[in-house]
């Protein structure tokens, strides 16, 4: 081909393909920024789609070790921002993005019945279908009732160099730690994770990560989420969970949060998928799905194999002050874990 | 006459002028409004800082010492030793390059795990702890980035003026010539190969983390993604690319301006008397073969059993199709600017070309998600930028950002092995710049430009950490869509999007080979 052909080849396909429109802009659109794990969000927002008829443009995260992330973008587009709604699977970045002034508050209709205690006073976040942190083991390696039954049972020298967790910089194990931290305080807390370390704890690049070294039998134990446990559950692998310190500190739960973002191009359209987002239609799907998510709404139909809300003691903790604790602990443990 | 430096100085100034838009003013965007918040502290040469500066040098040097190791026989074995099928091997040796790195060091988890391939096989845990090492990494990145360097190899070797060798084997055993005079003339193309490689593997995110390296690329992450803290990550990348600076200044007075000229000849096995390496070489390749691309493949085929990949590729076409177009035109785009770039480097007077060299690897190190940023700040504004913001166009953007200092390094390359007097005796013979340019540059380095597309076709297709910042609303890449469905998939399904993005990249080019190999040879 003469190279001139060439020039108008490459001419024509970089026009169809740089001249696309701003998918932003269309009429009756919202733009939605999603750190909760693709495979359960999106068929929540296809049925939204579906029955608003509004354009859903979502744009979806990475698990949290495998790229910097959508809060970092919401924080380098602040001056100009694209998205209308954040909607968090747990609860650090959006406190982090409330701090900054990346968010801006609304108080859904659809927030009555979900506890105080998971809704922002200020109502910058509201809390919806919430998971937990659970210690899986492999059931080939661990009978029921001789798994850990507490976080700190895994500093136990008996499962040393048989231990997983996620990097506790990230997600929600950053939330966990920072939850211990904040319950235990200082001094017991940095006294479990040495102890933890001594025990060759091994920190791997994400919960899913931490399931599977479980289900291979890399490890005996873990420490990760009830959605990654579930998954493997469903596929018939060799995995079980334990709620741990149901009868001390507490369930660590972690709700998904939904944000609207300040100065949002399509306020109209961010609110109402806000309050979509906190129906209970929503909570029943993400309870239905393998997410198994808990519903905080009363009266909504848990996910099967997963207890209620209602039947353990939940952490009970501030999570403006837990969420303030992570760049110190995260400090703490990176010195304490070596990482 | 006035026409000629005027076309020359408006396509060189013009390809200059894009550059510094799009590929430098990023980094400086980001470091001057990160300067005043920047915390020096983490500047200082702690014990942290000093391990991070000795686990990424010896990374990314062993790495390309490791990739040399493999890929200079290799190179030596496809241009010089007789070969049946040599178009075979060579696109069976250089399809490792077009593994996502992350996807083969997750192979090698697999079998070198606790409870992986090999413990199950021979029933202890041996290898778990060098799974998870630095060494490692650097074996998995050497066993991803060899082919860089085979090529190059190959190329020059191909390139080089064979009277040379045919003038010492009338004195001089075959071992010598090798030695005193063809490793010499090839030493160049293999150094510059091996900065490529120095600088992927020092800027390389994926393999550290996966691996439990601790790294500057790590620590940058960190800054990003556990404290949201721009200016501590801008400031952690600073001793990157004096890393990488540095890499490429030892590399530049190593190989000081040598240049390769000579006459090309298709066939050059007859000159040295190699057969008796036919065996080694043989041997060698497949070895490669199996542990960088047959192993890996076979564990992910494993992995993935149960389920479809014609599945995952049905509901990931729209994801495929503009990946695959985004590809196209940038890589095209990149090679324009990048080939423009290298050949007024060649041309430059030496000293001037050093500093484009450095410039080049520098850029090239910058981490993806200081670019995505920076990207962010420059074009999400009022007006014009804002018009292209939100659109496919600056998923281009970041490819010219990061991928055009590496086409311009391999084309300068291509060019600095043709003789200026070649293009001194066409202006002679009344033809102007652009004539000559392209009546006797642009023939003698066709495959130094068809190496940078398909190198820049590969980066762009699997570019992640710029593209998850600046992608559309609503719309993604194939890796955004494979990255974004991992969390919480099972393995299995990982494995088999993982296998799903090495097949849609590996057909496109497989088709251009075959078709162009199938030009020549009508």
């Amino acid at each position: 081909m003469r190279p001139s052909r060439w020039i108008v080849v490459v001419s024509t396909v970089l026009l169809c393909a740089c001249g696309r429109s701003n998918t932003a802009t269309a009429p009756r659109s919202v733009t939605v920024y999603v750190s909760t794990d693709r495979v359960f969000s999106e068929p929540v927002l296809q049925e939204y789609q579906r029955q608003s008829g509004v354009t859903v443009n979502a744009v979806y995260d990475t698990e949290e070790t495998k790229s910097t992330g959508l809060a970092n973008r919401l924080l380098a587009e602040q001056a100009r921002p694209q998205a209308d709604v954040f909607w968090s699977n747990e609860p650090v970045r959006t406190l982090m993005l409330k701090s900054r002034g990346v968010l801006a508050p609304y108080r859904s209709p659809n927030a009555e019945g979900i506890p105080a205690v998971l809704r922002d006073p200020e109502g910058y976040w509201t809390g919806f279908s919430a998971r937990m942190r659970v210690i899986a083991y492999n059931t080939k390696l661990v009978r029921a009732q001789d798994a850990p039954q507490s976080v700190l049972d895994l500093a136990d020298p008996k499962w040393k160099g048989q231990i997983a967790i996620a990097d506790p910089r990230f997600g929600s194990t950053s939330f966990h730690v920072a939850a211990i931290y904040a319950v235990l305080g200082d001094e017991k807390a940095d006294d479990f994770f040495r102890r933890l370390k001594a025990n060759d704890v091994r920190v791997v690049d994400g919960n899913s990560v931490v399931r599977d070294l479980v289900v291979r039998g890399e490890v005996k134990v873990g420490l990760t989420d009830t959605d990654d446990v579930n998954v493997a559950l469903e596929a018939g692998q060799p995995i079980g969970m334990v709620l741990p310190d149901r009868d001390g500190m507490g369930v660590p739960v972690m709700p998904n949060l939904v944000s609207l973002v300040r100065n949002a191009p399509h306020v109209d359209e961010g609110q109402k998928l806000v309050d979509y987002l906190l129906s209970p239609d929503v909570e029943r799907m993400l309870a239905q799905s393998e997410a198994v998510q808990i519903p905080l709404h009363e009266g909504v139909p848990g996910p099967k194999n997963m207890p209620a809300i209602t039947s353990f003691k939940p952490m009970m903790l501030d999570y403006s002050k837990a969420a303030a604790r992570v760049e110190d602990v995260t400090a703490r443990l990176a010195s304490i874990l070596g990482l | 006459m006035w026409m000629v430096p005027r076309s020359r100085s408006l396509i060189l100034g013009g390809a200059v002028g894009v550059f510094l838009v799009t590929g430098v003013l990023p980094l400086v965007y980001m470091i001057v409004t990160s300067a005043r918040d920047v915390p020096f502290g983490v500047l200082l040469l702690d014990e942290r800082q000093r391990a991070l500066v000795y686990n990424s040098g010896l990374m990314a040097g062993a790495t390309s010492v490791w990739a040399a190791l493999i890929g200079v026989p290799l190179g030596f074995g496809l241009a010089r030793v007789p070969m049946p099928r040599r178009a075979m091997v060579r696109v069976a040796l250089a399809t490792p390059v077009l593994l996502p790195p992350y996807v083969v060091a997750l192979a090698w988890t697999y079998i070198g795990g606790s409870a992986g391939f090999v413990a199950a096989l021979i029933g202890r845990d041996v290898f778990s702890d060098w799974t998870y090492s630095l060494p490692a990494a650097a074996v998995v990145l050497a066993l991803v980035y060899y082919p860089i360097v085979m090529l190059a190899t190959e190329a020059a070797l191909r390139q080089m003026d064979t009277h040379l060798e045919e003038a010492g084997i009338v004195a001089a055993p075959p071992g010598r010539v090798l030695v005193r005079i063809t490793m010499p003339l090839v030493a160049p193309a293999i150094g510059g190969a091996a900065l490529i490689v120095f600088v992927l593997a020092i800027s390389e995110f994926g393999v550290p983390a996966l691996l439990r390296v601790r790294v500057y690329t790590t620590e940058v992450f960190t800054a990003f993604a556990a404290l949201f803290d721009f200016a501590r990550a801008t400031a952690l990348t600073l001793p990157l690319l004096v890393l990488a600076a540095g890499g490429s200044a030892v590399a530049a007075t190593l190989l000081r301006e040598r240049v390769i000229a000579g006459q090309r000849r298709q066939n050059a096995t007859d000159v040295l008397d190699l057969a008796r390496w036919r065996v080694l070489i043989r041997l060698l390749s497949v070895a490669t073969i199996i542990t960088a691309l047959v192993i890996p493949i076979v564990v992910l085929l494993r992995e993935a059993a149960g389920t479809s990949i014609v599945g995952a590729a049905t509901a990931s076409w729209p994801s495929i199709r503009i990946s695959l177009l985004l590809a196209l035109v940038g890589a095209t785009l990149v090679v324009l600017i990048g080939a423009t770039l290298g050949y007024a480097r060649a041309r430059a007077p030496s000293r001037i070309g050093r500093v484009a060299d450095i410039t080049w690897v520098v850029l090239f190190a910058v981490p993806s998600t200081i670019t995505g940023v920076a990207l962010i700040g420059l074009w999400n504004r009022p007006s014009f930028p804002g018009v292209v913001y939100g659109t496919f166009s600056m998923l281009v953007l970041v490819y010219l950002a990061r991928f055009v200092p590496v086409a311009a390094l391999i084309v300068a390359a291509g060019v600095r092995q043709i003789p200026v007097s070649h293009e001194e005796a066409a202006a002679v013979g009344g033809a102007g710049w652009l004539g000559t340019v392209r009546s006797v540059v642009v023939p003698q380095i066709v495959r130094a430009v068809g190496a940078a597309w398909v190198v820049a076709f590969v980066f762009a297709f699997g570019e992640l950490g710029a593209s998850i910042l600046v992608s559309p609303a609503g719309e993604s890449t194939l890796p955004i869509r494979i990255y974004t469905l991992i969390a919480n998939t099972p393995s299995s399904v990982v494995a088999s999007l993982a296998l799903l993005q090495l097949t849609v990249i590996f057909l496109p080019l497989a088709l251009g080979a075959l078709h162009v190999m199938r030009r020549s040879n009508a």
